[in-house]
C-alpha cells in the first residue's frame, strides 16, 4: 500500500519512511516566524535582546512580553508562539523553586534547560499512564541566560528537546543574518557595556522597522544583580550609545 | 464463652456485645495495639572541627537487656559515586530504631546518587543538610524514629555538623551527642569543646567576667576527646558498647577508625 509522504504529516509521533518526525520539523519553522531575539554570554553576564514588533501605534510596547524572569539568577527570552513559553516558563519557574526548597540552593542553568526540555516531548498520545499535556509541539524556541557556580551561562532551547550552550546565540526571523553578525563580531573579552551593544547593533541590521528604545528590550543576568530587565530610562541610554547611520 | 464472638451464625450466639467486649486473662479489656517502633539503643557523636569533622558512633545493636549485635555501624558514607562510597565527602549518622535508621541512609543516597547524575556534580552538605530535612519531615506523621546527624566539609572548607530531630527541625552546631548516651555525653562536649561555664580568672566579677574564649580543636585533640566520651559512655550505659566506629572527613576524604570498647 503507498502512503503519500504527506501522510506523515498527521500523526504527532509518526516517524516518516526517512526517518523523519514532520510536525517536529514545522514547529522548528514555526520560529523562524517569530520575532529576532539575541543572547550574548560574556565573563561579566549574559545580555539578552528582543525586538518587540510594533504592530500599530495604539499599540502599549510594555505589554509585549518577550523577556520573563525564571528566577533570580535565570531569565529568558523568547521567539514563536508566545503563548507556548509561558507553560515552559511556568515549568522552569516551579523546577528553580521546587529545588530550592528541598536543597536550599538555586538550581543551576543547565539544570533548568534541562527541565524546559524535558517538556517539549511530552505531545501526542504519550504512553500507558503517562500523562500528556500537549497535542502538538512547541511553537516557541528560547534563550535562557543565568548565571551560577560556573558562571555566566546562555542555552537555546529548541521544540525539539535539545539544548546547546552558547556564546552568543540568535533565533527568530532574523536570525541567519543576525547570528552571521554575532560570528564576525564575538570575542572572549567582550564587556557586559560592549555585549549590550552589540545586541542592539545586531537587531538594529535585522529589524524591518528603525530601532528605538521602545521597540527593543534588553535585560542582563549578572552575578550580583542575578537576573534585570532594562528600565525605559537606561534602555534610551543604551540606544543613545549606539553608532548613527 | 467461644461462641460469644464467634462471627459464624451456626454457633448462634450474640455475635458481638458493646457490654460484653473481649478481656484479657486479667479482666481488663483487649485493646488492639500497633507497635511499629522499637529502641536499639546505642550513641553517636559528632565534632566539628576547623577543617574537619569527626562523625563516631558505638556498634551495639540492642533489644531490652539484649545484644543483638556487637558489629552493627550507626555511621554510614552518603553520595559516593560508587558502590563502595570511596569517594563520598559526606557521612550520616542515626541512631535510634536502627531499621528506620538504615531505610533513611538509602533514601538520603539514592537522592545523592540522582542528584549527581541530574546536575553533574556532587551533593554539598549544605544542600544535603536541607534535603534530609525535607525527607524527615515529609514523613512528619509516621516519622522515622531517629536521632540523625550529617557531617562534612562546607564550601568555605570548614568542618559542618547537622544535628536533626525526627520530623526534620536541624540546625548546624559545632558538636553534638545522639543516642541512648546523649545526656552523658553533651555535658561533657558543653565542658571541652565549647568550654561551657569556664571564665578567664581575674577577668572580673559577676557578669563582667569574661568567658574562655573558644578555638578550634585540632584533630588529635577531638579523637581523643571521642574516645574518652565514649569511654564514659559505655562504664554508665548498658546500651552502648562494643566498638567504637570513627569516620574522619576531611578534604581529602573520609577515613574510617574502629576501635575496641568494653564488650560487658
Amino acid at each position: 500500500m503507498f502512503m503519500a509522504r504527506s501522510e506523515y504529516d498527521r500523526g504527532i509521533n509518526t516517524f516518516s519512511p526517512e526517518g523523519r518526525l514532520f510536525q517536529v520539523e514545522y514547529s522548528l519553522e514555526a520560529i523562524k516566524l517569530g520575532s529576532t531575539a539575541i543572547g550574548v554570554a560574556t565573563s561579566e553576564g549574559v545580555i539578552l535582546g528582543v525586538e518587540k514588533r510594533v504592530t500599530s501605534t495604539l499599540l502599549e510596547t510594555s505589554s509585549v512580553e518577550k523577556i520573563v524572569e525564571i528566577d533570580r539568577h535565570i531569565g529568558c527570552a523568547m521567539s514563536g508562539l508566545q503563548a507556548d513559553a509561558r507553560s515552559m516558563v511556568e515549568h522552569a519557574r516551579v523546577e528553580c523553586q521546587s529545588h530550592s526548597f528541598n536543597y536550599n540552593e538555586p538550581l543551576g542553568v543547565e539544570s533548568t534547560t534541562q527541565a524546559i526540555c524535558d517538556l517539549a516531548l511530552r505531545f501526542g498520545e504519550g504512553a500507558e499512564g503517562e500523562e500528556t499535556i500537549m497535542s502538538r509541539p512547541f511553537g516557541v524556541a528560547l534563550l535562557i541566560a543565568g548565571h551560577d557556580e560556573n558562571g555566566p551561562q546562555l542555552f537555546h532551547a529548541e521544540p525539539s528537546g535539545t539544548f546547546y550552550r552558547y556564546d552568543a546565540k540568535a533565533i527568530g526571523s532574523g536570525s541567519e543574518g543576525a547570528q552571521a553578525e554575532l560570528q564576525n563580531e564575538y570575542h572572549k573579552s567582550l564587556t557586559l557595556e560592549d555585549a549590550e551593544t552589540l545586541v542592539l547593533k545586531t537587531l538594529k541590521q535585522v529589524m524591518e522597522e528603525k530601532l528605538d528604545h521602545k521597540n527593543v528590550q534588553l535585560a542582563s543576568v549578572t552575578k550580583d544583580k542575578g537576573f534585570r530587565i532594562y528600565t525605559d530610562e537606561e534602555m534610551a541610554e543604551v540606544v543613545e550609545r549606539l553608532p548613527a547611520n | 464463652m467461644s461462641a460469644m464472638f464467634s462471627q459464624n451464625p451456626v454457633m448462634n450466639g450474640p455475635n458481638y456485645s458493646f457490654s460484653d467486649a473481649p478481656r484479657t486473662n486479667n479482666g481488663e479489656f483487649r485493646e488492639h495495639r500497633f507497635n511499629p517502633y522499637s529502641d536499639n539503643g546505642g550513641s553517636t557523636l559528632a565534632i566539628a572541627g576547623a577543617d574537619f569533622c569527626i562523625m563516631a558512633g558505638d556498634t551495639r545493636h540492642t533489644s531490652g537487656y539484649s545484644i543483638n549485635s556487637r558489629m552493627a555501624p550507626k555511621v554510614f558514607r552518603i553520595g559516593g559515586s560508587n558502590s563502595d562510597q570511596s569517594d563520598a565527602t559526606i557521612a550520616l549518622s542515626v541512631c535510634g530504631f536502627a531499621a528506620d535508621g538504615n531505610a533513611l541512609r538509602d533514601q538520603l543516597d539514592t537522592v545523592c546518587k540522582i542528584y549527581r547524575y541530574r546536575h553533574g556534580k556532587p551533593m554539598s552538605v549544605h544542600a544535603c543538610a536541607k534535603r534530609l530535612s525535607t525527607i524527615l519531615y515529609n514523613k512528619r506523621f509516621f516519622p522515622y524514629y531517629t536521632h540523625a546527624m550529617l557531617g562534612g566539609i562546607d564550601e568555605e572548607g570548614k568542618g559542618a555538623v547537622y544535628s536533626y530531630d525526627p520530623v526534620g527541625s536541624y540546625e548546624r552546631e559545632q558538636c553534638r551527642a545522639g543516642g541512648a548516651a546523649a545526656s552523658l555525653i553533651m555535658p561533657f562536649l558543653d565542658s571541652n569543646v565549647n568550654f561551657k561555664n569556664q571564665y578567664v580568672p581575674g577577668s572580673g566579677v559577676g557578669h563582667e567576667l569574661k568567658e574562655r574564649e573558644r578555638h578550634p580543636l585540632s584533630r588529635p585533640v577531638v579523637e581523643t576527646i571521642v574516645k574518652d566520651a565514649f569511654d564514659g559512655a559505655v562504664e554508665r550505659h548498658i546500651e552502648v558498647g562494643d566498638n567504637l566506629q570513627m569516620m574522619v572527613i576531611t578534604k581529602d576524604g573520609i577515613e574510617e577508625i574502629m576501635l575496641p570498647l568494653k564488650k560487658d
